[in-house]
């Protein structure tokens, strides 16, 4: 009697979800990061949670073969393809294109509302991550952009007009310091980092007041230490976060990744712990000082960073953990609140670097240099056991659905020399080349893991490294593509694939889910760009073959 | 006849111009030295490895999105100063190096990558 009052009530909450002119959501019941606001995707992981999760259920494993075009955007710029996360607010789309083009756009049709093409200095033509950014941000009346000649800009939401900008870096001077990734909002706070973990720079985190762009503060990577950097190591020491950080509101803190110290390969400069580079931060957003941090990488020389997605999600005993990808190969379970390490999981079949990460202390077993000189093969190769394109997490299943990069790379570290003009890089390299494991024929995978321990639920195999992040939803399904061009719905459950649909050119940037008038969408950005296809050509050589493009694809079913 | 002079010295400008683009072009597509010369490719390697190589193009110059340079029978040296010089960008970018190396330096990549149009291809 008891549970048939349950399911009237449950019948009778849905019909008045319906009628209030929602999408339906499974997760109608949970409220919180990762279920509110289900009709949107209001910032670059949707919640502050990391999760990529759409509550939205109208799309599901019954009717997504259904999948049809929606509309496309095509931006008319290709350079580096659409490497963005889509944020949809109310029925409006903004992202960004090649070049800091940025559109608002009319979600249920794809009606440009209004674009904005940054005025650059020249300088960014000389830049070696030039072109692309992974998206911008929404709030406060704005949309916030991180521009490829270094600085914050502020446009009006309605109108894109520009509000105000602010400089943050010295191209000429910082080896072409440069903002890849959207700024990110804490109260009125805004902040992110720059491209600089293989520049010869001390590479920082800029934090400017929303709403003026006046600076607030500036927090430098490498710490002004001589044990962690001997000599003058600093000054050239790298550092940055090139992705975006995660604002938690309940504790008003900060989490950012930040990135490899240089020169890359050549450590015999720098022989110290190099903090903070290799390190998950907590920072306070008023001051820009650090509540705690994790350094995973001590004397990185590898090209690992530590700059993913911190990822939350519930421990199975009533409290919250970080989960944090390396490139590594290693994923670092640790508390929310001071960073202590739960469990430090293999997230990466083929590992050569270090026998494993000691779990009292957080440090790789044993960990193997490269040497000046002598070629070695490492493994994970310099773009990690997963590219950055992010995973996603569904709170139902309670899995974590990402990509795998089964590739490692040949090195021969060399003595680092002056840095050559605004597009050098200081990587400390005579030679790098990425080839199979050792007897194993170099792939990628896409799975479903338990996000505590690693434990495999489901893997597919890819040809070549999936390059897309991914979203899950609510109707049992996980989106992502590949780098050829096909995208993918597969059953959260079982990763049976339930939709394919060729979009001409592989996919880098973040699919996103939202609903219009009572209409759920997933939109995926396609279009193959960045230096990292390049890189792995030396273990797949097809792809030289593979197309560029930027077509925003968004399908529906009716 | 004001105007005429103008008109007069302003041809002979253009016409100087246009004289010294294409004495800047000669001079870019001859090297100032002899590409074969062992000395400017062993230099070329070095700078190749540490830039061009360990960011894009791979060891010896088979890596990246660019064809292979082993083996390679299209090579023209004039074509490779230019593209390092200039940059390249479309759906993917190469930075210039033009103001990054002398226009020696650069032809001492050329060297190098000319030398590796003689090997046997990458396998």
């Amino acid at each position: 009697m008891r549970e048939r009052f349950k399911n009237l009530m449950l019948v009778a909450a849905i019909a008045a979800a319906a009628s209030a002119g929602f999408v339906g959501t499974a997760a109608q019941a949970a409220s919180g990061p990762g279920y509110d606001d289900p009709n949107n995707w209001p910032q670059y992981h949707r919640s502050h949670n990391a999760w990529r999760f759409s509550p939205l259920t109208q799309i599901n494993k019954g009717n997504v073969k259904n999948l049809k075009v929606a509309w496309v955007h095509q931006p008319g710029t290709i350079t580096h393809g659409l490497q963005a996360t889509p944020i949809v607010i109310d029925g409006v789309m903004y992202t960004i294109a090649p070049d800091n083009n940025v559109f608002a756009l009319d979600a249920a049709t794809g009606k440009v509302l209004w674009r904005y093409t940054a005025k650059l200095d020249p300088v960014v033509k000389e830049v070696f991550y030039g072109s692309a950014s992974r998206g911008v941000t929404v709030g406060r009346g704005k949309v916030f952009v991180g521009t490829l000649d270094g600085r914050f800009v502020a446009l009006d939401q309605k109108t894109g007009k520009e509000v105000w900008s602010t400089q943050l870096t010295d191209m000429k001077k910082e080896y072409g310091a440069l903002f890849s990734s959207p700024p990110q909002l804490a109260g009125n706070t805004l902040f992110g980092g720059t491209t600089g973990g293989d520049q010869p720079i001390i590479g920082k985190i800029f934090a400017v007041n929303a709403d003026t762009g006046e600076r607030t503060w500036t927090f430098e990577v490498p710490r002004d230490d001589p044990k962690s950097w001997p000599g003058d190591s600093r000054k050239v020491g790298g550092g940055s976060a090139w992705l975006p950080g995660t604002y938690d509101p309940a504790t008003d803190t900060i989490y950012i990744g930040t990135s490899n110290a240089a020169p890359d390969y050549d450590r015999s400069s720098r022989l110290g712990d190099n903090l903070y580079t290799a390190t998950l931060l907590a920072l306070d957003p008023k001051t820009g000082k650090i509540k705690w941090h994790r350094q995973e990488v001590p004397n990185d020389s590898w090209d690992f960073d530590a700059s993913y997605e911190a990822l939350v999600v519930p421990d199975g005993k009533g409290k919250n953990v970080i989960v944090h990808l390396n490139k590594n190969g290693f994923v670092y379970v640790m508390d929310k609140d001071n960073g202590a390490l739960h469990n430090a999981w293999k997230y990466s079949e083929n590992v050569n670097w270090t026998s494993g990460i000691d779990l009292k202390t957080g440090l790789p077993i044993d960990p193997v240099y490269p040497e000046t000189g002598k070629q070695k093969l490492h493994c994970p190769n310099l773009l990690g056991g997963r590219s950055w394109n992010h995973g996603a997490y569904n709170p139902s299943t309670k899995l974590w659905y990402s990509h795998g990069m089964e590739v490692c790379n040949t090195v021969t570290s060399a003595k680092q020399g002056p840095v050559p003009g605004i597009g050098g890089l200081s990587l400390g390299l005579s030679e790098i080349t990425l080839t199979n494991p050792p007897g194993k024929k170099a792939d990628g995978w896409f799975g479903a893991m338990d996000p505590l321990t690693g434990k495999s639920v489901w893997r597919v195999r890819y040809e070549m490294p999936g390059m897309a992040s991914v979203l899950a939803t609510a109707g049992g399904l996980v989106f992502t593509g590949d780098m050829v061009g096909n995208l993918y719905a597969y059953d959260a459950d079982n990763g049976k694939e339930l939709w394919k649909f060729n979009a001409g050119s592989g996919s880098r940037g973040g699919p996103v889910s939202y609903a219009v008038g009572g209409k759920q969408y997933i939109a995926i950005p396609t279009g193959l760009g960045s230096h990292a296809p390049g890189f792995l050509t030396g273990a797949f050589p097809q792809i030289r073959d593979l197309p560029g493009g930027a077509t925003l694809m968004v399908f529906t079913v009716d | 006849m004001k105007d005429l002079l103008v008109m007069m010295f302003k041809r002979s400008m253009a016409a100087a111009a246009a004289l010294c683009g294409l004495c800047m072009t000669a001079a870019a597509a001859d090297a100032p030295f002899d590409l074969k010369d062992p000395a400017r490719i062993a230099a070329g390697k070095l700078r190749f490895g540490s830039t061009c190589a360990a960011y894009c193009h791979g060891n010896e110059g088979t890596g990246g999105k660019a064809p292979s340079f082993k083996g390679r029978k299209d090579f023209v040296a004039a074509d490779a100063f230019k593209t390092i010089t200039e940059g390249r960008r479309g759906a993917d970018i190469m930075p210039p190096w033009g103001n990054a190396y002398t226009p020696e330096e650069i032809w001492e990549l050329v060297a190098y990558l000319q030398h590796l149009s003689t090997l046997p291809p990458a396998q």
